[in-house]
């Protein structure tokens, strides 16, 4: 691959390629690419459920999940802002998305878990069903998105049906930035 | 001498040169030259060899021109003027002469040459000199008319003075201006782009207007109107760049080369002709004219340089405001003066001690060191061009120049003047870092500097070290008496000049953000032992009174037992010789409980002993506690910066927007050195930016109008900074027409705002404003139209946590106010409950606590308020703030009353219980989290628990908002947001990158950058722009497959793409051309072009979209 990148660059300098031949003899570096459109690339992704939503997390996202830790909660805010956490002496805000997304499938309290994505004062966390699952590379994307609540449309990228489950691809960043709007506003 | 070359006729052959050069060379050898006498004679040999070759030296090759010049060079050389060592360099290294030399050869021959210079330097004098009287080179292919000639033997017979060094030194600097403009004139390049070629002449006039300017400066009025009329001849090419070919070049080439000539011998008699000969030359757009020449000439030799008359000129002078200005020219150049700014302090603090040192004694080195770093900045300070700087440090030079050349170190009354130089150079060092005033005795000190240079320059160093010491001995000791007072004043001086230099460290924002949350961090954890410590005096209390106790039934014990022990004494067998009552008969029981009391009495002590441990660790932990935040503090104010810091940027905001619109505008501001938060700071550019084209585009009226109106045709603009409590207060003010609410109303009478009946105050016309897409113009402009407008700001302002409010007058213009809000990192809190909540009630807006039973409680026109003495307030519960249910008895009373003001008013919030009152940690609620009404942030109390820190005020403003406007209200303004058109920039280099993103967001777009075509292909599978920049070559994906790509993929197909680029040639073009490429920008790109591309594209897309 490096081979036919370079070849490509040197004829870059003396003869340049027509668009669609550059287009097509194109090869980025693997290393080099970002995998958030390319999930179907990598080789693990991790999965959480919320009800009957799937999530899938990069597996180079950095996330965790937490036990033994309290959530404090705050008044006057939005039912699905669960409070905050003291992760390592960053405040952590928790996100419930059962209720945010009004999610009706009635699932046990006790089994849910708080799952953490992200990293120093940029992560937040989530109340999800049982722990996240490793899944194995998804074939290919679904070729329009299911219909989604309206604060995940500008959030997820594609989506996968795997085992009757739809799987959603879903850019936390965009999400944390929509949430972080929609908490603001209170 | 002159018999050995006959300048009538010039010199054609090898062995003319060869015969000079060596005469030349011999004499140099005799005047103590060695090294200038080898070198020569290397050249000769090298002539010698090519006589004998054959070869002549070709007519093309500018060897004959230097050999022409080798006298001059020679001269200049004995005369010490370094810049003749890169001459004779040049001739010896010209390929022509062919010498097996390499690099290092030359090298070392250039270090023989600079030393032998200033050894001579040293040990010169005057009037030995005998070189003086040297032989010119005239060769035939050298400009030979008669001018010439008659300046050659002129100057041959010319008996000058040698040069001070400080005239040296001002011509050397004319001299590196000179170079500096050959380099420019190289430049200019003739392939097809005329732009280009443009730009080179233009840069090549500003840098000739600079040598005008030193010109002037120094003293050579005769070359700055040559120069003058050189930049009308350049202004005229630049007229028609089509005709301006390599002659034309050539010939300024040509030119400067005359002008570096004229500089090597400008003292001289005829100084100048050649060089005004040259520019009759018919080539020039506009020759000199025979009139001009002879008016000219006798300018062009300038001899006001020798020692004793320069030192009369300058000396002689009274201190003017001018000379102590630290007003930056309006053309600074912001890197050096970044450079200026960030050296100055530390030379203005060596320079200080070197002084110092020279008070308390001191030696020659500390002149030469001070003499140094005032050389040092008074170069800087010309070079950016601050005159204050610049003309204080000359005048210190000279003066330390003349101690140094005496061997004296200067009396106490001079170093008295040396110290309040020193301290007003510190003082405008602070000034120009934004830290202070300018210093207000400047003039003052600069005359008494003068003053000095005089005297020294008239006198002598030692007479007038001498004169006047008596006097100003007692002077000085006043003044060292009133220094000690003024001791602590000066010694904060230092230390902030220390603080300033120590701020000059570049250091990542990250490393200080991590600074700052381990102080805060330090500060919790010190709150936690705090609070653990509480806990623990608590319980040795408990302990202490259970052991009192203990102490006190071991007492009763013990009485029990000797009771026990009277009574039953009986029973027991007593001995016969005593009586019981004459001895005690002690058993078990009496030692056990003896034992007992005593070991609680000792118990007791302990814990009376550990309470006073427990008291000195408290003492400690305050300290503690003092420190962890004072270091907080010191962290925080590294992210201090002044206001004014952004004051270039809003004034190149308007000039261009000025330039957009039409009209005149003139930005001023205040209190622009306010410290603030930088980040708050960065963040008010935006808003700022939309007022200010707001204020010109809807507020300013046209020039005509204004003029018939009787105001000044420029419209002026202020910017007004201010601190209030913990917000910052900006005021944009314009003297425009102010807003037209006629046009509002029918504005939103279309919109369907209101009903044609209802009535609608002013006060609800201006709010109408700040709704999205509100505009009263029909027409589309490329500052306004696309919805930026008020509600931007308002959006902006409000998502920083702010206010804004408008203030108009119909025809005297709008007042716009901004109060943002600055971070708290900490504030003292009452801890409380509100329902099962406990929050934290920040100080802000805190004017009283009131316990319970002060005041009366009542309802007044079913209103609750609270009575205290005459003043009535208003009562609301904090629990009715947080929309929480207070689950207690209604009867039961509040513990605590909390008098919050909010804008002008005070308001009684009613408060359960206060648990605890405490200095808290403020922490931002996450990166996304960014604000949560009513919330000032969250802290981590003792226990590790986080509590919301409530901001009182704010919840007052708005109490009550349902959850339904609030949504559309987020709705809105996510929506007004997003209103912009939004701008994909692509380019591999961040400088661009960021240049690219202020200009677009300055203009009022949404920007989003990435780094090469796979990022930007990335990001549009999930986003689309309304317009996309992108460079051409990037590593990666580059600009031509990026466009490749959209036009291949039909979402996307119609976006427009502007390619901003370096590469400037016809196949670029074509090839951007050919993948669809809109609109083809050379770096460096001209904003205006730029915004006016994006406009027409923007048009076009919306023209497309209504067909």
């Amino acid at each position: 691959m490096d081979v036919q990148h370079l070849e490509t660059a040197e004829q870059q300098d003396t003869d340049w390629l027509s668009p669609t031949a550059a287009l097509t003899q194109f090869l980025p570096l693997e290393t080099e690419v970002s995998t958030d459109n390319l999930i179907a690339h990598t080789e693990t992704v991790f999965g959480f459920r919320v009800g009957s939503l799937g999530f899938l997390v990069n597996s180079d996202t950095y996330c965790e999940v937490i036990e033994q830790l309290k959530v404090n909660p705050l008044p006057n805010v939005e039912p699905w802002f669960g409070g905050l956490l003291n992760l390592r002496g960053n405040l952590v805000p928790v996100i419930d998305l059962q209720l945010l997304l009004g999610e009706t499938s009635t699932i046990d309290r006790k089994t849910r878990q708080l799952f953490a994505i992200g990293q120093g004062d940029k992560a937040m966390a989530f109340w999800i069903d049982g722990l996240p699952e490793v899944q194995r590379a998804f074939s290919q994307p679904l070729k329009q998105l299911p219909p989604l609540p309206a604060i995940l449309q500008h959030c997820v990228s594609n989506s996968y049906l795997h085992e009757g489950q739809i799987w959603f691809n879903v850019q936390f960043d965009e999400l944390f930035k929509t949430l972080g709007n929609r908490g603001s506003g209170l | 001498m002159n018999q050995l070359a006959n300048p009538q006729h010039g010199l054609s052959s090898h062995s003319d040169y060869i015969a000079i050069i060596e005469n030349l060379a011999n004499q140099a050898n005799e005047a103590g030259y060695p090294t200038l006498y080898d070198v020569s004679l290397i050249i000769v040999g090298a002539l010698h060899e090519l006589s004998q070759k054959g070869d002549t030296v070709a007519l093309n090759s500018d060897l004959p021109s230097l050999l022409n010049r080798w006298s001059t060079l020679i001269d200049a050389y004995q005369q010490n003027a370094p810049s003749a060592v890169d001459g004779i360099m040049t001739v010896l290294c010209h390929p022509d002469l062919n010498l097996p030399l390499d690099e290092d050869d030359f090298s070392v021959f250039a270090t023989l040459l600079t030393e032998e210079l200033a050894a001579n330097n040293i040990s010169q004098h005057p009037e030995t000199t005998t070189l003086n009287e040297v032989v010119p080179l005239q060769a035939v292919d050298a400009p030979s008319s008669e001018l010439a000639n008659e300046a050659e033997t002129e100057i041959a017979d010319e008996d000058e003075k040698p040069l001070s060094a400080m005239a040296q030194e001002l011509v050397e600097l004319l001299d590196t201006e000179t170079s500096l403009l050959n380099y420019r004139f190289l430049a200019i390049p003739f392939d097809d782009s005329l732009l280009e070629k443009e730009e080179h002449l233009e840069l090549a006039s500003e840098e000739l207007e600079r040598l005008i300017n030193a010109s002037k400066m120094v003293g050579f009025d005769g070359l700055s109107q040559v120069c003058t009329h050189v930049n009308t001849n350049i202004s005229l090419f630049l007229q028609a760049t089509d005709s301006f070919n390599i002659e034309k070049r050539d010939l300024l080439i040509d030119w400067i080369s005359h002008v570096k000539d004229y500089l090597l011998a400008f003292s001289k008699k005829g100084a100048g002709k050649q060089l005004l000969a040259q520019m009759a030359n018919p080539n020039w757009a506009q020759p000199i004219t025979a009139e001009a020449i002879a008016l000219l000439h006798p300018q062009m030799q300038v001899t006001g340089f020798s020692e004793d008359t320069a030192a009369e000129e300058v000396h002689e002078k009274l201190a003017t405001d001018d000379d102590v200005s630290l007003a930056l020219p309006d053309d600074v150049n912001k890197e050096l003066l970044d450079l200026l700014l960030q050296e100055l302090p530390s030379y203005t603090q060596q320079f200080s001690e070197a002084i110092q040192r020279l008070h308390t004694g001191g030696s020659s080195k500390d002149i030469d060191v001070a003499q140094r770093i005032a050389h040092t900045i008074k170069g800087s300070g010309n070079t950016v061009g601050i005159k204050g700087v610049a003309v204080l440090t000359h005048q210190i030079e000279d003066i330390l120049m003349a101690c140094a050349k005496a061997h004296k170190l200067p009396g106490a009354a001079l170093i008295n003047t040396l110290i309040n130089a020193s301290d007003c150079l510190e003082a405008m060092c602070e000034s120009l870092l934004g830290f202070g005033e300018p210093p207000a005795d400047a003039r003052a000190v600069l005359q008494e500097v003068l003053d000095w240079a005089y005297r020294i320059a008239k006198n002598g160093i030692e007479e007038a070290n001498s004169q006047d010491v008596p006097v100003k001995l007692e002077a000085a000791a006043k003044s060292s008496t009133d220094d000690s007072a003024a001791q602590p004043q000066k010694n904060t001086k230092t230390e902030q000049a220390e603080s300033t230099q120590v701020a000059m460290v570049r250091v990542p924002t990250d490393q200080i953000e991590n600074l700052f949350r381990l102080s805060s961090e330090s500060i919790i954890l010190n709150g936690q032992i705090y609070e653990r410590q509480r806990r623990l005096k608590n319980q040795l209390q408990a302990m202490e009174s259970q052991f009192t106790l203990l102490q006190q039934l071991g007492a009763g014990l013990d009485q029990l037992i000797d009771l026990k022990d009277l009574s039953g004494r009986s029973l027991v067998t007593a001995s016969k010789e005593f009586d019981a009552l004459e001895m005690d008969q002690y058993n078990e029981l009496h030692t056990a409980s003896r034992r007992m009391v005593e070991a609680a009495v000792d118990a007791r002590e302990i814990s009376i002993d550990m309470k006073k441990e427990l008291e000195y660790m408290n003492e400690v932990l305050e300290y503690q506690q003092r420190l962890v935040i004072n270091t907080q503090e010191a962290v925080m104010q590294t992210r201090f910066v002044p206001v004014g810091s952004i004051i270039l940027r809003l004034q190149r905001g308007l000039r261009q927007t000025c330039r957009l619109t039409g009209k005149q505008g003139e930005l001023t501001f205040s209190g622009e050195r306010l410290l603030i938060d930088g980040d708050t700071l960065s963040a008010l550019v935006e808003p700022l930016m939309h007022l200010l084209r707001n204020a010109i585009d809807h507020g300013l009226e046209g020039q005509e109008e204004r003029i018939a109106l009787g105001k000044s045709p420029v419209g002026q603009i202020t910017i007004d900074f201010d601190r209030e409590g913990n917000s910052i207060l900006v005021r944009c003010r314009d003297d425009g027409r102010g807003l037209d609410f006629e046009a509002i109303r029918q504005t939103a009478k279309k919109r369907g705002d209101f009903q044609a009946g209802d009535v609608i105050s002013e006060e609800e016309l201006k709010h109408l404003i700040l709704r999205p897409n509100f505009s009263t113009r029909n027409q589309l402009t490329q500052t306004s139209g696309r919805g930026v407008g008020m509600d931007v700001v308002n959006f902006q302002v409000l998502s920083l946590g702010g206010s804004l409010s408008l203030q108009s007058v119909r025809g005297q213009g709008l007042t716009v106010e901004l109060k943002i809000p600055l971070p708290l990192s900490r504030s003292h809190a009452l801890i409380a409950y509100a329902a099962s909540y406990k929050v934290a009630i920040s100080s802000k807006g805190l004017t009283q606590v009131i316990y319970s039973g002060i005041g009366e409680l009542t309802t007044i026109s079913n209103e609750q308020v609270l009575i205290v003495g005459e003043d009535i307030y208003p009562v609301v519960k904090l629990e009715d703030l947080l929309h929480l249910v207070d689950r207690r008895k209604e009867r039961r009373s509040h513990s605590a009353v909390l008098l919050v003001q909010n804008e002008h008013k005070i308001t009684a919030v009613l408060v359960n219980t206060i648990i605890d009152s405490r200095e808290v940690v403020i922490k931002n609620l996450g990166y996304y989290m960014k604000k949560i009404h009513g919330f000032v942030g969250a802290t981590i109390l003792g226990d590790g628990s986080v509590t919301p820190v409530l901001d009182i005020p704010e919840l007052l403003r708005a109490p009550i908002r349902a959850n339904v406007t609030t949504q559309t209200t987020v709705a809105e303004r996510i929506d007004s947001g997003s209103n912009l058109p939004k701008i994909l920039i692509v380019d591999d280099s961040l400088s661009q990158r960021r240049a690219l993103q202020q200009i677009l967001t300055d203009a009022g777009f949404r920007v989003q950058t990435v780094r090469d075509g796979i990022e930007a292909v990335e990001w549009l599978a999930n986003s689309k722009p309304d317009i996309v920049i992108t460079d051409l070559e990037m590593p990666r994906m580059n600009g031509i497959e990026l466009a490749s790509h959209i036009r291949s993929h039909v979402n996307i197909r119609d976006l427009p793409i502007i390619m901003v680029t370096s590469r400037s040639t016809q196949k670029h073009r074509q090839l951007a051309e050919e993948a669809g490429i809109d609109f083809y920008l050379i770096k460096p790109v001209q904003d205006d072009d730029l915004l006016s591309k994006i406009q027409t594209l923007l048009d076009r897309k919306s023209t497309a979209a209504a067909v």
